[in-house]
C-alpha cells in the first residue's frame, strides 16, 4: 500500500460508515401496511381501526389513540414505529372522527372509553397478542391530548391496561378551560374562550352540514353554547366536563404511567401533568411514574415527535417487555440550552432527575411589596395578548424578545404585548447575583383590591432583563377569578405557571400581573385593582443535571489519544528503513556501485552506474541532455531513492538524511534561495540551518560569490548570474569535503568563468574532491582531472582526462571528439 | 567536521525565515483589518449619524446584533465573522505554504542535503507554522477587544440567550473560546499541512485545503445529509458558541477538539510517511 493511498483509504472508511450506517437506518423504516379493520365499539358505534402487526409474535399490544379533530392516521406513523420496534398496534378513529360513526363526548367514560374497553376485549381474541389470562391481553396504551386523556381514563377505569403513556393533556378539563390560579379555590376562572372556540371549531366546520353543532353531542354543543353565554360552566357542562377528566379516576391508576405534557402549551400546561402525577403518587406512592417536559405542545414549538415517540417505546420496553433501561423520573427539555453550531438558533438542552416536580422543595425568592394600582379597560380593549392558538410559537418568541425601549419609554415599566402599560403591573425581585433555572410552578401570595368586588387577573412569572425586556416563558398566564373582595381587599395564594426558563445574573425575577387576556372572556365594564405581593415568591427547587453523553467525556478524548498514538506508530512502522552498516574500506571519496533509478512511469533514468572518486580530484560528469546526470547528483544528495544499488561519501551509505551528507556542498539545478531575505541573510541561516559547529568560513564563500554591497540586497533583486554565484558560496559554506556542482558556469559572463575555473582549482588542491556536471565540454576539459562519461543512463566511459582523451590509442585534440565518437548521433534520451 | 542532526534547522532560524515574509505580515494585517473594518463601519456608517449605532444584525437577540453593546460582544462577534473564512484562510496560508513554497523556491533540496533529516524538516516547520498561526489566533481576540473598547465602551457581555456576563467572566470565556477555535483549526492545519507536503505549487496547497474546508462547509449547511454531517470535522466549528451558555457546556467542544486533534495526528502522520518516501525532484 502507498502511503499516498492511506488517507484516501481513511476518508473513504469514514464515507463509507456514514453512507452505510445511513442507509441501514433507511432500511429500518420500511413501511409496514396495517389490517384495515372495522371494530364494534360501545352502544353500536363502529370503529374504523387499523392493526400494525411486528415481524415477530406474540407480541404486547398498543392501543394508539389520536388526538382531536384526527383519525387513526394521524398516528399512522408512530403506529409503524412502534410495531417495527415489536408491539402489535392498534390504531383507531375515535366516535364523530374520521370513518368511524357516532358523535363526539369528549372522552366520556360511557363512550369513548367504553370503546376503548371493547378495543381491549378485542386485543384479547388476537393470537398475536400476549395474552396474561382470559380477556386480559398484555397492553399498554398511549396517546396525545385527546388521545392522552382516552389512555389515562381508560387506565382509570379497565385493569386490564398494563402501561400508559400520555402526552399533553388534561388533568382536568374545566380547569383546563376555566383556569383558577388560586389555591384551593372552586370557583371557575376566566373561561378560555378562544381555546375553547378552536376546539369546538375544529369539531364542527368541516361537518358543518351537520349543522351548528357538527358532530358534537347536543349536550356537550349545548354546555359550550350555555357557558360561552354565562361566561362561566353552567351547572351540567360543570358535570360533564368532570367526568371527562382524568382527575377522577387518576387514584384508581396503578399501572407504569409516562406524563409528557409540552412547554409551549397554554391550552394544557405543565401543572396538568404536576396534578396527575400527584393524584396517581399520593393514591399509589409505589406506582412507576415518571414525566417528560418538552418544549413543543398545543401552542406550537419544535417538533418533538422524534423525541415523545423514543420515550413512548422506551417506557413500554421497560414495563411491557421488562427491558432493563435507565429511565430518569423527570426529564426536561430546557430549551433555552445552547447555542446551534451552525445557524445561531438555540440547541434545547436535555436534564434529568430522580425526584419528580411535585412542589417538595421550594426556595424563597423577595418580591418587592410595592402597591401597584392599574385598571382592566372598559370593554376589555386593548387585550394583552400572551399566546393565542395556532400563534403560540410566534408569541412566545415575541414576548421573549421584547423591545429595549424598557424604562425610558414608561417610567418603571414595560412594553410588552403581553403586559400592556396601565393595564398591568411587573414586580420585581432584587437582580440576581448567580444564574437560576426554575423548573416547575411558583406561588405566591397577594393582596388584591378592586372597586367591583371582583377580579379578573392574568398572573405570570417573568423575567425582567436589566435592559427593560420582559421575558414571559412561553407566554403562559396563571388566571384567577375572585369574588366578593371586601373594600379592604382579599389576601389569596396565587399558583404561578409551571415553566421552564433560565434567568442569568443580573435578571430580575417578576411577578407579572395582567387585567386583560386576549385568550379569555374579560369583565366588560373597567375596573381599578390594586395588586401587592404579601409574601416572597415561592419557587420550586428541582434538582436535575444535564444529560451527560458519556462518549463526549469520555469516548472522543480516548479516540483522539488512541489517534495519536496510531498516527506515532503508522510513522514508526511506515518509516524509511536505512542500511546503516559501514561499507568495505576503500579510499575512494565517493563510490557509486551497481546505481539504478527507475522512476514510477517506468523510465530508466540510470542503470547500473558504477565509479569512484578519490580526494583532490575534480571529476567531470558528462552527458547529452537526459543521460541521467542530475538524477545520479540527486541521488548522491539523498533527494531520490535509488532503485538499486548505492553511493557512498568517505565509506559511509548515502540516503536521506545520512550525516554523510554533511560533508557535501551542494549545487544542483539552478540556485535556491528565499527570496525576500538578502544574500548574506541567506547564507547565515543556511549555515545556521545545516547542523554544523565548525567555522562556517562565510567570508572565503563571500569572497567567491564577489556580490559586493549586493550582498545586503534582497536576493528577489539578483541577476542570474549573482544568484549562481552565491549558490556556488553556499555550496562552499564550511568547505565540505565534496563539491557537487551542476553546470556550475552557466549564466556566467568569460571573466567569471575563468575565476570560477581558478576557485575550483584552488579548491581541490587542498585535497578536496569536485564533481561537475556540465555539457560545456572545453570548459570541463580545462578544469577536470577526470571524466565520467554518460549515456542513456549507462556509464561510457570513465577514467583521468588523459586516458579518455587517448582512448583507442588514436591521438584525440578535445574532449568534443571523443563524445561525439563514443555517443555518436544518438540522442535518444534514457532508456524505456 | 561536526554535524549534528538535532541541531538542523533550528525553530528561530525557520521563524525568522517565515516571519520576515511579506505574506506573514498580509496575514496579522487581515486579522487586524476585520476588527478595525467592523468598528469603523458600525461607527461611520449610514446610520451611524442618526443617533443609535448601526446594527448589524436584525434584532437585538441575536450575536451580530449585540456585536455593537461593548468590547466583549464586539470581541465575540469578531470570532463569528472569522471562523468561517478569514481565520481557516490564515491558518491555511501559514501550514499549507510552508513546505511547498520551498519547493518552488528550489531551497528544499538545498536543506534536505545540508542534511535537514526529513522528518526533523517537517516538524520544526510545523512547529512554526502553528506558531505564527496561534499569533493570528491571539492577535484576532486582544485587537478586537482593544478596538471594540475604544469604539463601544466596556459594558459586560450580553449573550444571544439573554445572559449578562461580566468583563472578568467574559474574558475567561474568550480564552475558551480562542482555545477551543486554535483547536478546531487543527483539522485545516493538519491538512493543509499534507497538501504542503505533496505539492510544490504553494498556492496549491493554500487553496486546495481552502477549497476541501469550504466543500466540508457546504456539505455541513446541508441538513438532508442528516447524520452524517456530525462526521464532518467541521462540523463542530462554531461549538464554542456553548461557551456563551450561563455555564459552559462543553460536550460539543470536547467532540469537536478530540476530532480535530484525530484529524490532524493523521494528517500528520500521513505528511510525515509521504515526505519520507518521496523522491524530491524540485
Amino acid at each position: 500500500m502507498k502511503s499516498r493511498t492511506l488517507p484516501a483509504l481513511a476518508v473513504l472508511t469514514l464515507l463509507f460508515t456514514s453512507v452505510f450506517g445511513f442507509t441501514s437506518a433507511r432500511a429500518a423504516t420500511k413501511i409496514s401496511l396495517p389490517t384495515q379493520l372495522v371494530l364494534q365499539g360501545a352502544n353500536g358505534v363502529s370503529l374504523d381501526s387499523s392493526l400494525y402487526l411486528p415481524s415477530k409474535f406474540p407480541a404486547p399490544a398498543i392501543l394508539l389513540a389520536h388526538g382531536f379533530g384526527g383519525s387513526k392516521n394521524s398516528v399512522a406513523t408512530q403506529a409503524q414505529y412502534l410495531a417495527q420496534n415489536g408491539y402489535v398496534v392498534l390504531a383507531w378513529s375515535a366516535r364523530g372522527f374520521g370513518q368511524s360513526t357516532g358523535q363526539i363526548t369528549m372522552d366520556s367514560p360511557k363512550n369513548e372509553i367504553a370503546d376503548v374497553q371493547k378495543l381491549i376485549t378485542y386485543l384479547g381474541t388476537r393470537k398475536e397478542v400476549i395474552q396474561q389470562g382470559a380477556d386480559d391481553p398484555l397492553v399498554g396504551i398511549a396517546g396525545a391530548s385527546y388521545g392522552g386523556a382516552a389512555a389515562l381514563l381508560t387506565a382509570g377505569y379497565d385493569k386490564r391496561i398494563d402501561a400508559v403513556v400520555a402526552d399533553i393533556t388534561w388533568n382536568n378539563l374545566k380547569n383546563s378551560l376555566f383556569p383558577q390560579s388560586i389555591q384551593g379555590s372552586s370557583v371557575a376562572g376566566p373561561f378560555k374562550k378562544t381555546w375553547a372556540g378552536s376546539f369546538f371549531a375544529i369539531a364542527t366546520l368541516p361537518n358543518s352540514y351537520l349543522g351548528e353543532c357538527g358532530n358534537f353531542s347536543q349536550e356537550w354543543c349545548d354546555a359550550f353554547v350555555n357557558s360561552l353565554n354565562a361566561g362561566k360552566p353552567t351547572a351540567r357542562a360543570e358535570q360533564l366536563l368532570l367526568e371527562s377528566s382524568p382527575s377522577t379516576v387518576t387514584k384508581n391508576i396503578s399501572v407504569p404511567t409516562l406524563l409528557m405534557q409540552g412547554e409551549s402549551d397554554s391550552l394544557f400546561q405543565l401543572s396538568e401533568s404536576i396534578a396527575t402525577a400527584s393524584q396517581i403518587s399520593s393514591a399509589h406512592p409505589k406506582t412507576p411514574l415518571a414525566m417528560y417536559w418538552h418544549s413543543s405542545g398545543h401552542d406550537g414549538g419544535p417538533d418533538e415527535s422524534a423525541l415523545t415517540n423514543e420515550k413512548t417505546l422506551q417506557w413500554f420496553d421497560k414495563y411491557l417487555k421488562n427491558k432493563s433501561l435507565n429511565f430518569p423520573n423527570f426529564q426536561v427539555v430546557d430549551s433555552n440550552g445552547t447555542i446551534s453550531l451552525q445557524d445561531s438558533t438555540v440547541i434545547p438542552k436535555n436534564l434529568q432527575g430522580s425526584v419528580l416536580p411535585l412542589g417538595s422543595k421550594t426556595a424563597m425568592i423577595q418580591i418587592a411589596p410595592n402597591l401597584s394600582p392599574f385598571v382592566a379597560p372598559i370593554g376589555g380593549i386593548p387585550a394583552a395578548l400572551s399566546s393565542l392558538p395556532g400563534l403560540g410559537g410566534a408569541l412566545s418568541l415575541a414576548s421573549s424578545a421584547i423591545s429595549s425601549l424598557g424604562d425610558s419609554a414608561i417610567p418603571g415599566g414595560v412594553v410588552s404585548a403581553a403586559l400592556l402599560p396601565g393595564q398591568s403591573a411587573v414586580l420585581d425581585s432584587q437582580p440576581l447575583t448567580k444564574p437560576l433555572t426554575i423548573i416547575g410552578a411558583s406561588k405566591v401570595k397577594v393582596h388584591i383590591s378592586s372597586n367591583r368586588k371582583d377580579a379578573t387577573l392574568f398572573f405570570s412569572l417573568v423575567i425582567h432583563t436589566p435592559e427593560g425586556g420582559v421575558k414571559q416563558p412561553n407566554g403562559l398566564v396563571a388566571p384567577i377569578y375572585i369574588e366578593n373582595i371586601p373594600t379592604s381587599g382579599a389576601d389569596v395564594t396565587v399558583n404561578l405557571p409551571a415553566v421552564v426558563t433560565d434567568a442569568s445574573i443580573g435578571d430580575k425575577i417578576a411577578v407579572a400581573v395582567s387585567s386583560t387576556d386576549q385568550g379569555f372572556q374579560l369583565p366588560n365594564d373597567g375596573r381599578f385593582y390594586s395588586v401587592q405581593m404579601i409574601s416572597p415568591l415561592t419557587i420550586p427547587v428541582t434538582p436535575l443535571q444535564a444529560e451527560i453523553q458519556k462518549s463526549d467525556f469520555i469516548t472522543w478524548p480516548i479516540a483522539a489519544v488512541i489517534t495519536i498514538l496510531i498516527a506515532f506508530g503508522l510513522v514508526y512502522w511506515r518509516r524509511p528503513r536505512h542500511n546503516n552498516e559501514p561499507l568495505e574500506e576503500s579510499d575512494a571519496l565517493v563510490s557509486v556501485t551497481n546505481l539504478s533509478k527507475v522512476y514510477k512511469d517506468g523510465y530508466k533514468a540510470v542503470s547500473g552506474l558504477s565509479f569512484s572518486v578519490k580526494r583532490g580530484q575534480v571529476v567531470g560528469l558528462l552527458g547529452p541532455n537526459g543521460a541521467g546526470k542530475t538524477t545520479t547528483l540527486r541521488m548522491m544528495m539523498g533527494l531520490i531513492y535509488p532503485t538499486d544499488g548505492e553511493i557512498a561519501i568517505d565509506n559511509k551509505p548515502i540516503y536521506p538524511g545520512s550525516p554523510a551528507l554533511a560533508n557535501l556542498g551542494s549545487f544542483v539545478e539552478g540556485p535556491g534561495f528565499l527570496p525576500h531575505l538578502s544574500g548574506r541573510e541567506n547564507l547565515n541561516l543556511y549555515w545556521r540551518s545545516i547542523g554544523r559547529e565548525d567555522e562556517p568560513m562565510i567570508e572565503d564563500a563571500l569572497e567567491i560569490a564577489g556580490l559586493g554591497t549586493a550582498l545586503d540586497k534582497k536576493v528577489r533583486s539578483y541577476s542570474q548570474g549573482m544568484r549562481q554565484r552565491l549558490a556556488i558560496a553556499q555550496a562552499m559554506l564550511g568547505m565540505p569535503d565534496l563539491l557537487v556542482l551542476d553546470e556550475p558556469t552557466n549564466g556566467l559572463d568569460p571573466q567569471q568563468i575563468v575565476a570560477m575555473r581558478k576557485v575550483l582549482k584552488k579548491y581541490a588542491k587542498t585535497g578536496r574532491t569536485v564533481i561537475i556536471s556540465s555539457h560545456l565540454l572545453s570548459e570541463v576539459q580545462q578544469t577536470c582531472t577526470h571524466v565520467v562519461l554518460m549515456h542513456r543512463g549507462q556509464l561510457i566511459a570513465f577514467g583521468t582526462m588523459k586516458k579518455i582523451l587517448t582512448r583507442a590509442n588514436k591521438k584525440v585534440e578535445s574532449l568534443e571528439d571523443i563524445f561525439i565518437e563514443l555517443i555518436g548521433d544518438d540522442l535518444t534520451i534514457g532508456k524505456e | 567536521m561536526s554535524y549534528n542532526a538535532e541541531k538542523t534547522l533550528p525553530y528561530r532560524v525557520e521563524l525568522y525565515r517565515q516571519i520576515k515574509r511579506k505574506r506573514t505580515l498580509f496575514a496579522y494585517a487581515f486579522v487586524l483589518a476585520l476588527p478595525v473594518i467592523v468598528a469603523s463601519a458600525v461607527k461611520f456608517g449610514p446610520s451611524g449619524h442618526s443617533g443609535g449605532p448601526t446594527r448589524l444584525g436584525s434584532g437585538t437577540a441575536d450575536l451580530i446584533g449585540l456585536a455593537t453593546q461593548g468590547a466583549a460582544n464586539f470581541t465575540i462577534t469578531m470570532f463569528y465573522f472569522a471562523t468561517p473564512f478569514l481565520l481557516i484562510a490564515v491558518v491555511s496560508l501559514f501550514n499549507g505554504d510552508t513546505v511547498a513554497s520551498e519547493a518552488s523556491w528550489s531551497t528544499l533540496r538545498y536543506l534536505l542535503a545540508a542534511p535537514v533529516p526529513r522528518t526533523r524538516l517537517l516538524i520544526q516547520k510545523l512547529k512554526v507554522s502553528l506558531t505564527l498561526s496561534a499569533i493570528a489566533m491571539i492577535l484576532l481576540p486582544i485587537a478586537s477587544w482593544f478596538i471594540g473598547l475604544i469604539a463601544f465602551g466596556s459594558k459586560p457581555l450580553q449573550t444571544p440567550l439573554g445572559a449578562t456576563l461580566a468583563n472578568s467572566v467574559a474574558i475567561n470565556r474568550l480564552f475558551v473560546i480562542t482555545a477551543y477555535v486554535s483547536i478546531s483549526l487543527l483539522f485545516t492545519a493538519g491538512l493543509a499541512f499534507y497538501i504542503s507536503v505533496t505539492t510544490d505549487v504553494p498556492l496549491g496547497a493554500v487553496g486546495g485545503a481552502i477549497g476541501v474546508v469550504i466543500l466540508l462547509n457546504i456539505l455541513d449547511a446541508i441538513s438532508g445529509l442528516g447524520s452524517i454531517r456530525v462526521w464532518l470535522p467541521v462540523h463542530y466549528s462554531f461549538s464554542w458558541f456553548d461557551a456563551l451558555s450561563s455555564s459552559i457546556q462543553w460536550g460539543s467542544m470536547i467532540r469537536g477538539a478530540s476530532y480535530s486533534i484525530m484529524t490532524f495526528a493523521l494528517f500528520i502522520a500521513f505528511a510525515i510517511i509521504k515526505f519520507g518516501k518521496k523522491d524530491v525532484t524540485s
